[in-house]
């Protein structure tokens, strides 16, 4: 595999859960971006535990998925069931916040940044392979675990959280123990990728876990469809790979043809571009092929 | 579904393949920038040195007889772009230019590094590129070290200081920058007092009271332009009189800080490393073209960095005798690399300097006061390593 | 004391753009029921023309105040229709999606500020408009002009919006429309014009917005909004969404704690702790201090 395959697969394999980690508290009506406060709190918590005290790399790795999900655990306590809008600046304040926690750690770099992660594998090679398969693997795992969701009685009473939640709470749907089940499993994912983004680039920077984060991820899950996975796992590598194809001229304005795709798609497509209907019509289509067949 | 897959195939086949051609008749150096983004700006000025350096070597003669050409790659400030991009040169480029900035430094370099590819580093501090030698070079002398000999010499022309406020934004180096000034003022047996800027602060009123309150005598301010400026405005609007006595670090000389001054920092005093005022017909001519792009601004203090980044490869490709052959890429590579750790007498757009195992150790710096919007030499100090 | 008393004058000159901010941002939410989070983008964007108009005519204050009120105007009004198609429902995913599609807004500002003014550096505003010495200064109290001026415009401005949506016919026509169009035009409120008037209303506050920041803080930057956006936000969720009054309260209280922070506070953890104390009022009432107004 190409250098340039590896890295454009494994942020494309990063893109995809972290946004599927936004994904799934929305299903409940939730943009939760503590999510990518969790990457970074992990990520740095796991390069110190490999870099200074020697951890394996895997121990490091459980420990962060771990962590994300305490962190996820006890802010859900008191968000799990908050309107939109408090679950948003909730998220900023926690990106914040932590940005200013480690800026102020000289033993995880501090302002300067964390140097030098090992390889996870003798080789380089072997790491790159090995780091491919971690990401794919936990894609097929996450991607596996929400499609069995979407499809089970809780995916349908989130459904009717995010339409209506007084109706929801009338049909016995308690809004706030599925709201902190999805905050919890998507802070565990956020934890885990954060720990595997820093060990692609072998190194941590405060910078790595911007606002920028939260476009890119938002866009994709948006442009993508909100309704389903499937959006999310076609959109990131879409979104990610076209803007290297840019003309220069056109690179200069990427934020802009983002900003502008997400206006239009929520005005033109609300639900993106991969709906449910869209999904469940392929389905049909495929079953009546292999009744064919 | 099936085109949109074969769109895909296509789309990362072709991302592969741009840096992917060979061309034997012309040097190609990738200039991992950022062109897009909040300091697009500074992109633009540090592209614009390294165009002109190429407009000049091809102008007489190129590189060993061939033209050069700097293949901008912009980073957009993402270390997720900045990866991709650096693994895509690393293919087949002999040698780059950048990353710029710090995040993405640290995303793209250890990629430069494991392919045994030089990737000159020219506009951060020293820390930030000592993790990558011998695959770049360090632009500036240790931190802590050459800032501690140039604010003891800021400090010594006056003889009334006591107590010396520092501004500090928690950014990435700066930190380690302030740490240098601190040196210098217990070298001195001043009293020194910290003062935090918040990274997302609008207004600076508080701080700068919190400053005042503590009666300074000086002031040395470590955060960003257009922070530095504002900073400087509160101080007069609360009746700072002595301008000389502020000084402002060199990550700040940019030109927000004069765009946000104003004639509010008349009298300020700035360390640099780029002199203005010297009289030579390449740096006039450098200044002239710069002025001309750009509206008749000043130069900012980075611009001529990738002018020289350039020249030194120039220097390194010539004096090697390599000869771009891909078969002989990797051996190239090294000997590039292993050139530059140590190059001698350098002629740079403004002085000469020898690397020594990587890094810049001769390099002057200079403090300057602004008088009428322009920096007016006042000390040169040399390193004392 | 004297530190403290200037400690205290910093809050409130810093907490009364909060104010100005939250009020526009309370309003749109009042009148249209959008959580417009690109807000302060949108007011930066006038802050940018005020200052291209002030370049553009020798500094003409008159021109580029017009500029600035009309600019905020003509771009609350355009994005009218957007917020508008996306509302359709007026349930709370189409709340929620209006907050989106204001993100994808302020993406579009802020790139367009970085890139075609001023080479994207900083803006500087004039000294016919910010003012050059101060109004009065005693040690280190010192008032300037600008600061007086945002201080009693926005109290102003959320007393006169007070009295206009709940004590006018017009205002309740505003609201009206605002939480259910349809309902509205069976009552025979002219459910375009008044629309249209409600985003002017609050394009001109936007205007003035503006212009009162640009001479609290004499320049402006591409990503002066955003970095105003997140705590504009948290000022209105505090203070409770749609909350006029309690904006006017949290919003002062936020500059003053800041102040107070930044002021006493040892060490650079001083950032964070304004963000803990949102975060632990949000944790403990995520309908607001005041309560939701919507």
């Amino acid at each position: 595999m190409s250098l340039s395959i590896y890295y454009f697969l494994s942020i494309t394999a990063v893109n995809i859960l972290m946004t599927w980690a936004i994904y799934l508290p929305y299903r409940v009506a939730h943009l939760h971006f503590i999510t990518i406060a969790n990457m970074a709190i992990s990520g740095y918590l796991a390069g110190y535990l490999v870099m200074t005290l020697k951890f394996p790399f895997f121990w490091a790795l459980l420990i962060g998925f771990a962590v994300g999900g305490l962190i996820g655990y006890l802010v859900s306590l008191f968000i799990g069931d908050a309107p939109t809008f408090a679950v948003v600046i909730v998220g900023f304040t926690f990106i914040y916040i932590t940005r200013t926690v480690i800026e102020n750690i000289p033993a995880i770099g501090g302002t300067m940044g964390m140097f030098g992660l090992p390889n996870i594998a003798k080789t380089p090679a072997g790491h790159r392979n090995l780091i491919i398969v971690i990401l794919y693997g936990l894609v097929l795992l996450v991607g596996f675990l929400i499609y069995r969701f979407d499809n089970s009685r809780l995916g349908k009473a989130a459904s009717a959280i995010f339409v209506d939640k007084d109706l929801a709470t009338s049909l016995g749907v308690d809004i706030k123990k599925l709201g902190q089940l999805l905050q919890v499993f998507s802070c565990i994912v956020a934890g885990g990728t954060g720990v595997l983004y820093g060990f692609i680039y072998r190194s941590f920077h405060p910078d790595f876990f911007t606002f920028h984060l939260v476009g890119i991820y938002m866009t994709t899950m948006f442009v993508g469809g909100y309704s389903t996975l499937w959006g999310s796992l076609l959109m990131a590598p879409i979104l990610y790979g076209l803007p290297l194809l840019f003309p220069k001229e056109i690179q200069s304005w990427r934020m802009v043809i983002y900003g502008v795709i997400l206006i239009l798609v929520l005005v033109l497509k609300p639900e993106g571009f991969i709906t449910r209907r869209l999904v469940y019509n392929i389905g049909i289509r495929l079953s009546h092929k292999r009744e064919k067949i | 579904m099936k085109k949109l897959i074969g769109v895909m195939i296509l789309l990362l086949v072709a991302s592969t393949a741009a840096f992917g051609q060979v061309v034997v008749n012309e040097w190609q150096i990738p200039f991992l920038n950022c062109l897009t983004g909040p300091i697009a700006s500074i992109g633009e000025y540090l592209q614009w040195g390294a165009n002109y350096a190429a407009e000049e070597i091809n102008a007489a003669g190129g590189i060993a007889g061939k033209p050069v050409k700097v293949i901008p790659v912009d980073t957009g400030l993402d270390p997720q772009k900045g990866s991709v991009e650096m693994a895509r040169i690393v293919k087949d480029s002999l040698v780059a230019m950048g990353p710029v900035p710090e995040a993405v430094i640290m995303a793209a370099m250890p990629i430069a590094v494991e392919n045994g590819m030089m990737s000159i580093t020219a506009t951060t501090s020293y820390e930030y590129a000592a993790p990558y030698l011998p695959w770049t070079v360090s632009w500036f002398p240790p931190t802590e070290k050459r800032l501690a000999t140039l604010i003891e010499a800021w400090l010594k022309q006056f003889s009334d200081i006591k107590t010396v406020v520092q501004f500090i934004e928690p950014y990435g180096a700066w930190p380690g920058m302030a740490k240098g000034h601190t040196r210098a003022i217990n070298n001195l047996k001043l009293k020194e007092v910290k003062i935090d800027v918040p990274s997302d602060a609008v207004a600076f009123g508080p701080i700068v009271v919190r400053a005042m309150s503590q009666k300074p005598d000086a002031v040395i301010l470590a955060c960003n332009a257009e922070k530095a400026a504002k900073i400087i405005k509160e101080m007069k609007s609360l009746g700072w009189t002595k301008m000389d006595h502020i000084l402002v670090f060199s990550s700040a000389d940019t030109p927000e800080l004069y765009t946000t001054g104003g004639k509010d920092i008349e009298g300020v005093q700035i360390y640099n490393y780029t002199n203005d005022a010297l009289d030579t017909p390449r740096w006039n001519a450098f200044k002239a073209a710069y002025m001309a792009d750009h509206q008749g601004t000043q130069v900012p203090s980075l611009a001529p960095n990738y002018y020289d980044a350039l020249y030194m490869i120039k220097e390194a490709i010539e004096k090697t005798g390599v000869t771009g052959d891909p078969k002989k890429l990797k051996e190239e590579r090294k000997k590039i690399a292993d050139y530059l750790q140590n190059i001698k007498g350098f002629k740079g757009l403004l002085f000469e300097w020898d690397n020594v195992d990587g890094v810049a150790m001769t390099k002057p710096t200079y403090i300057f006061e602004v008088k009428d919007g322009k920096k007016k030499l006042v000390l040169e100090v040399k390193p004392t390593f | 004391m004297q530190v403290f008393i200037a400690q205290i004058i910093n809050g409130l000159s810093l907490g009364s753009i909060y104010v100005l901010l939250a009020t526009g941002f309370n309003l749109l939410l009042l009148v249209a029921l959008i959580i417009h989070f690109s807000y302060p983008v949108v007011v930066v964007f006038s802050m940018y023309i005020v200052w291209v108009v002030l370049n553009a005519t020798g500094n003409n204050l008159l021109l580029g105040i017009l500029a600035g009120v009309l600019s905020s105007i003509i771009l609350n009004v355009v994005s009218a229709p957007i917020f508008q198609k996306v509302m359709k429902k007026r349930g709370e995913v189409d709340i929620n999606s209006t907050m989106v599609v204001s993100m994808g807004m302020g993406f579009i500002i802020t790139d367009i500020l970085s890139h075609s003014f001023n080479h994207g550096f900083p803006i500087a505003f004039p000294e016919n408009l910010t003012g050059s010495e101060p109004l009065f200064r005693i040690g280190l109290i010192s008032v300037q002009v600008g600061q007086v001026w945002s201080l009693a415009i926005g109290a102003i401005a959320v007393s006169a919006f007070f009295v206009l949506l709940y004590k006018t016919r017009a205002g309740r026509a505003f609201r009206a429309i605002a939480e259910d169009p349809a309902g509205a035009r069976l009552v025979g409120i002219p459910i375009v014009k008044t629309g249209i008037q409600s985003y002017a209303l609050s394009g001109v506050m936007g205007g003035m917005s503006a212009i009162l920041i640009a001479m609290l803080l004499h320049s402006a930057s591409p990503g002066l909004g955003d970095m105003l956006a997140h705590k504009v936000l948290a000022v209105s969720i505090v203070a409770g969404l749609g909350n006029l009054v309690g904006g006017l309260v949290v919003g002062l209280a936020l500059g003053v704690i800041e102040a107070l922070i930044q002021g006493y506070a040892a060490g650079s953890w001083s950032n964070a702790i304004a963000f803990v104390v949102m975060l632990v009022v949000i944790l403990w009432k995520p309908k607001g201090l005041f309560g939701i107004k919507v």
